[in-house]
C-alpha cells in the first residue's frame, strides 16, 4: 500500500512479461496438443484402436521399448562406469565416438545398418553373414544405437557426481564388495536411473526412423503414425494414434518429475580416486572401444557408399552419388535446415535463457507455471507435436513456411536448455539484484552485465543443443514441410526405401554429421578460449 | 558519539510484516542515532533479514513507517536511500575483477569514468586489496571477498550501512581483522551501521547498542553494559548473558589452568 519504489514498479513489468510467455506457452504447447485431441472426433476412434494393425503394431512398440531398454541400460552403464572409476586410455576418443549417433538422424542409424548387414551389406559380404537385419532386432540394434549415447551421458554425469566417502568409511569397515554395490551403489541409483529409463524408454517408442528403414514387417506405433498422415492423409486417424503415443511419454513425464533429486550436486563431499589397476583399465577398453568402433561403423559405411560408383560391383571411385544429391536439391535442403537450425538456436536460447530467468530469479506463483508449461514441452513426442502444429497452425500465414518448423523444434528442444538455464542461474547468488538495487543499476542492467556474463558456457552449450537436434530431427518437421522448406535430414526419410538413392542418403547422413561436427568444435574451441582468459 | 548531541539518524515506527497469516513483524518501532552502531541479536527467523530489507527498501512493509534524518523514506526506491547492504555471502559480481565490481556502480551515478575509477582505486587500496585489484571473486579467500563487498557499498558513499551477517561464513582470525576493519571504516566515514549477528560476544565487542529480538518483537534496545545491568526479562537474561556465560566458562577454566 505504501510502496512506490522502483523495485515493485519491475516487479509489475516482469509479470506482464511473464503472462506473454505463459500464453506464449499456452498458444505454441497446449492448444496444439488440445487441436489434436479435439481432431480425434473425427476417426471412428474404436475401430482405430481395434484394429488388428494398431494392435500389432502397439505390442511391437511395447517389445521395441522394454527390449532396448533393458539391453541399453546396463550397457550404458557400463561404459560409463568405465569412464569416471578406471584410467581408460584414449578416454576423450571413446567418449566422442560413443556419441556419435548424437550428431546424426536416427534414421540414418537405419540406413547405416543396411548399408552394413543388408542383403548386400558391407559386413554381409566380408564376413559372408547370413540372416536379414530386417525385423525386431533389426529395431532394437538401431534404437540402441541412438539411445546408447543419451543413457551413456546421463549416467557418466551422475557417477561423476558420486561421493565417494561412503564406500572408503566401508572399506575400513571390511565390507565386501558385492555387499558395498547393494547398500551404497544401488540405493544411489535408484532415483537417477528412474529416469535414465524412462528417457531411454520414450525415446525409443516415439522413433519412426529406425523402424521405417529396418523394420521390415515389424511395423510400430510411430511408422503406423507415419504411414496415415503421410502415406494417406488420414489426419483423424493420425490422430488418435498420436493420442496413444502421449500417454506413455505422459507417465514418463510424471514419473520423473515425481522422482527427480531435488537435491543439489553441489555438495558432493569427494570425487573418487580412480587408482591404479592396469588389469582394469585393460579391461575397461574392451566395452569402450568395442561400442565406439560399432558407432563409428556407420559412419565409415556412409563414406564408402558415398565415394563408390555402385557398391560392392563397381568400386571405382566416383562423385555421381554427390551430384545426384544436388540435382534432387540436397543443397536447398541443407540450407533449409542451417537457417532453421541456426534460427531455433538463436530464438531458443534468448526465450529459454529469459523463461529461466523469471522463473528462478523473480519467484511468484506465475513463474511456477512458467516453469511447469516450460518442462511439460519434454513430454510431448516429436511426431505428435508436429501433427498437432498440423492441424493447428494450417490455414494461418506461419503454415508451410520456415517459421512453423523453427517453432516447432524450438518447442519440441525447449526443455532441456530451459533445465540448464534455470541450473545454471539457480546458482547465481540470490542477492545481485537486490545489490544492483541499492546501488541503483536496474534489474535489466545486472541482467545484462552481471548474469548473462555468467551463463555464457550456458548459452553454447544450449545454442548447440537446439543446433544439433534441429539438424538430426525427422519428426516434428515431417508432417509441416514440403518442398520448399524441407530440411535435409526428411531426404534420408523420402529415398529411405530406393536403394538407388543409398549413395545419396549416405552423403546426406555425411553432411549432417559435418555440420554438426564443425558446430561442436566451434563451441569447443570458443569454451576453452573463454576458460583460458579467465 | 556521547560528546555532541545525538541525531536520530533512522526511525522506524509500528512497522508490520505479515506474509499470509504470519506476522514475521509485529509493530517494531526503534530510533537509530547518528554514527551508531547497532547490533540486532535474536534466534533464526525472528525478523532480523526481514526489518533490513525493508529498511533498504527491498521489502515492502505490510504497516509501519522508516524516517530517514526525519523524512518519511518508506516508499523510497533503495537507491534513493542513501543506504549500502552487505550481505552474508557476499553477492559480488563474479564476472568482474575487484576493481571492477567497486567501480560498476559508480558508473550509473553520473560519475565520469576518470573519477569513478579514481574512487575505486582508493577504496581497493583502503581495503588492503590494492594487489589483488585485477583477480576475480573466485580466486580470493572469504575475508577478502568480503572486503570487496564493503569497498563496493562504500562507493557510493552510503551514511547507513547495512549488514546481514557478513562473518558467518568466515573463519575465526579472519572475523578479528575484518571487525576492525569494519569499526575503522565506520570511524572514517562517520557511518552509521545497523549489523545482524548470531555471535554474541561478537555484538558486544562492536556495538554502542544492542537490540534483542525474539518472532517479530524487541525485547530489549540497550548498551551493552545495561543489558548486562539490567536485562529486560528472562528472555533476554536467557538469550544473550547465558550465552555469554558459557562462553566464558568455558574459556576461563584454561586461563586459571595457565596462570596456575
Ligand atoms: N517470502 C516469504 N514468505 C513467507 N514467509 C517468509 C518470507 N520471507 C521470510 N519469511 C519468514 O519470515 C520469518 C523471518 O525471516 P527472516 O529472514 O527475517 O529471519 P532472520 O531473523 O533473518 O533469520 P536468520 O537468522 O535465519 O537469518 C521467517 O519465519 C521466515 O520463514
Ligand atoms: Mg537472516
Amino acid at each position: 500500500m505504501l510502496n512506490r519504489g522502483s523495485l515493485h514498479r519491475r516487479t509489475g513489468a516482469s509479470l506482464i512479461l511473464k503472462i506473454c510467455l505463459v500464453i506464449f506457452f499456452a498458444v505454441v504447447v497446449v492448444l496444439p496438443l488440445v487441436r489434436m485431441l479435439l481432431y480425434m472426433a473425427n476417426a471412428d476412434i474404436v475401430e482405430v484402436l481395434t484394429s488388428n494393425n494398431f494392435k500389432k503394431a502397439t505390442v511391437n512398440t511395447l517389445l521395441v521399448g522394454l527390449i532396448t531398454t533393458a539391453i541399453t541400460v546396463p550397457l550404458a552403464y557400463l561404459l560409463a562406469w568405465c569412464m569416471e572409476r578406471t584410467n581408460l586410455k584414449w578416454k576423450g576418443l571413446w567418449v566422442v565416438l560413443i556419441s556419435l549417433p548424437m550428431l546424426i538422424p536416427s534414421i540414418s542409424q537405419g540406413t547405416g545398418l543396411i548399408i552394413l548387414f543388408g542383403a548386400n551389406g558391407v559386413l554381409t559380404n566380408l564376413f559372408n553373414l547370413g540372416g536379414s537385419i530386417y525385423g525386431m532386432h533389426g529395431i532394437v540394434i538401431g534404437e540402441a544405437m541412438y539411445v546408447i549415447p543419451v543413457a551413456f551421458l546421463m549416467l557418466s554425469d551422475i557417477l561423476a557426481y558420486e561421493d565417494s566417502t561412503p564406500y572408503e568409511a566401508a572399506q575400513t569397515l571390511g565390507i565386501p564388495r558385492f555387499r558395498q554395490f547393494c547398500a551404497i551403489t544401488l540405493p544411489f541409483l535408484r532415483r537417477p536411473m528412474v529416469s535414465v529409463i524412462f528417457a531411454v524408454f520414450s525415446l525409443t517408442i516415439t522413433d519412426y526412423g529406425v523402424p521405417l528403414t529396418v523394420g521390415g514387417k515389424v511395423k510400430v506405433l510411430p511408422v503406423l503414425l507415419y504411414e496415415q498422415v503421410i502415406g494417406q492423409l488420414h489426419f483423424a486417424e493420425g490422430s488418435v494414434i498420436g493420442a496413444v503415443l502421449l500417454i506413455p511419454a505422459v507417465i514418463a513425464f510424471l514419473v520423473d518429475l515425481a522422482n527427480r533429486d531435488r537435491g543439489s550436486n553441489a555438495f558432493i563431499s569427494r570425487g573418487f580416486d580412480t587408482g591404479d589397476n592396469k588389469r582394469r583399465d585393460i579391461l575397461a577398453l574392451i566395452p569402450c572401444a568395442a561400442i565406439g568402433i560399432f558407432m563409428l561403423l556407420p559412419v565409415l559405411a556412409f563414406v564408402v557408399l558415398t565415394f563408390v560408383t555402385n557398391y560392392p560391383i563397381d568400386m571405382s571411385l566416383t562423385m555421381a552419388h554427390i551430384e545426384k544429391t544436388f540435382r534432387v536439391k540436397g543443397d536447398i535442403y541443407l540450407r533449409n535446415s542451417l537457417i532453421i537450425s541456426t534460427a531455433v538456436g538463436f530464438f531458443g536460447v534468448i526465450v529459454a535463457m529469459v523463461t529461466a530467468y523469471l522463473s528462478t530469479r523473480m519467484v511468484s506463483p506465475t513463474s511456477r507455471l512458467l516453469h511447469l508449461l516450460s518442462i511439460t514441452c519434454m513430454a510431448i513426442p516429436g511426431m505428435v507435436l508436429g501433427l498437432s502444429y498440423a492441424l493447428a497452425f494450417k490455414g494461418t500465414i506461419i503454415y508451410g513456411t520456415l517459421a512453423i518448423l523453427i517453432m516447432v523444434n524450438m518447442v519440441h528442444f525447449f526443455a532441456s536448455p530451459y533445465l540448464m538455464f534455470y541450473n545454471t542461474m539457480n546458482s547465481l547468488n540470490e542477492h545481485l539484484e537486490a545489490v544492483g538495487l541499492t546501488l541503483g543499476v536496474s534489474r535489466p542492467r545486472i541482467f545484462r552485465d552481471v548474469i548473462m556474463p555468467q551463463c555464457i558456457s550456458t548459452i553454447l552449450e544450449t545454442f548447440s543443443y537446439f543446433f544439433v537436434n534441429s539438424m538430426i530431427t525427422i519428426s516434428a518437421v515431417v508432417f509441416l514441410s514440403n518442398t520448399f522448406t524441407k530440411p535435409v535430414s526428411l531426404l534420408i526419410a523420402q529415398y529411405e526405401a530406393q536403394s538407388a538413392f543409398l549413395g545419396c542418403t549416405a552423403f546426406v547422413s555425411l553432411m549432417i554429421l559435418g555440420c554438426n561436427l564443425v558446430l561442436k568444435a566451434a563451441v569447443f574451441l570458443i569454451k576453452r578460449a573463454i576458460n583460458r582468459s579467465n | 558519539m556521547s560528546d555532541t548531541p545525538a541525531t536520530i539518524k533512522i526511525s522506524v515506527k509500528d512497522l508490520t510484516k505479515v506474509y499470509g497469516t504470519k506476522t514475521v513483524l509485529d509493530h517494531v518501532s526503534f530510533e537509530v542515532q547518528t554514527g551508531e552502531f547497532l547490533s540486532i541479536l535474536g534466534p533464526s527467523g525472528c525478523g532480523k533479514t526481514t526489518i533490513l530489507r525493508i529498511l533498504i527498501g527491498l521489502l515492502e512493509p505490510t504497516e509501519g513507517t522508516v524516517y530517514k534524518d526525519g523524512k518519511d523514506i518508506t516508499g523510497l526506491s533503495p537507491s534513493q536511500r542513501g543506504m549500502g547492504i552487505v550481505f552474508q555471502n557476499y553477492a559480488l559480481f563474479e564476472n568482474m575483477n575487484v576493481q571492477r565490481n567497486v567501480e560498476y556502480a559508480l558508473r550509473f551515478n553520473k560519475e565520469t569514468k576518470d573519477k569513478a575509477s579514481g574512487i575505486a582505486e582508493n577504496l581497493v587500496k583502503r581495503v588492503g586489496l590494492w594487489e589483488e585489484r585485477a583477480k576475480k571473486p573466485g580466486k580470493l579467500s572469504g575475508g577478502q571477498q568480503q572486503r570487496v563487498a564493503i569497498a563496493r557499498t562504500l562507493a557510493l558513499n552510503p551514511d547507513v550501512i547495512l549488514f546481514d551477517e557478513p562473518m558467518s561464513a568466515l573463519d575465526v582470525d579472519t572475523r578479528l581483522s575484518l571487525r576492525k576493519e569494519i569499526k575503522d571504516i565506520q570511524a572514517e566515514y562517520g557511518s552509521t551501521m545497523i549489523y545482524i549477528t548470531h555471535d554474541q560476544e561478537e555484538a558486544f565487542a562492536m556495538s554502542d547498542r544492542i537490540m534483542v529480538m525474539e518472532t517479530g518483537k524487541i525485547h530489549q534496545i540497550a548498551t551493552p553494559e545495561e543489558i548486562v545491568k539490567n536485562p529486560a526479562d528472562e528472555y533476554v537474561e536467557r538469550f544473550v548473558l547465558q550465552n555469554l556465560q558459557t562462553k566464558v566458562d568455558s574459556l576461563a577454566r584454561f586461563i586459571k589452568v595457565r596462570h596456575a
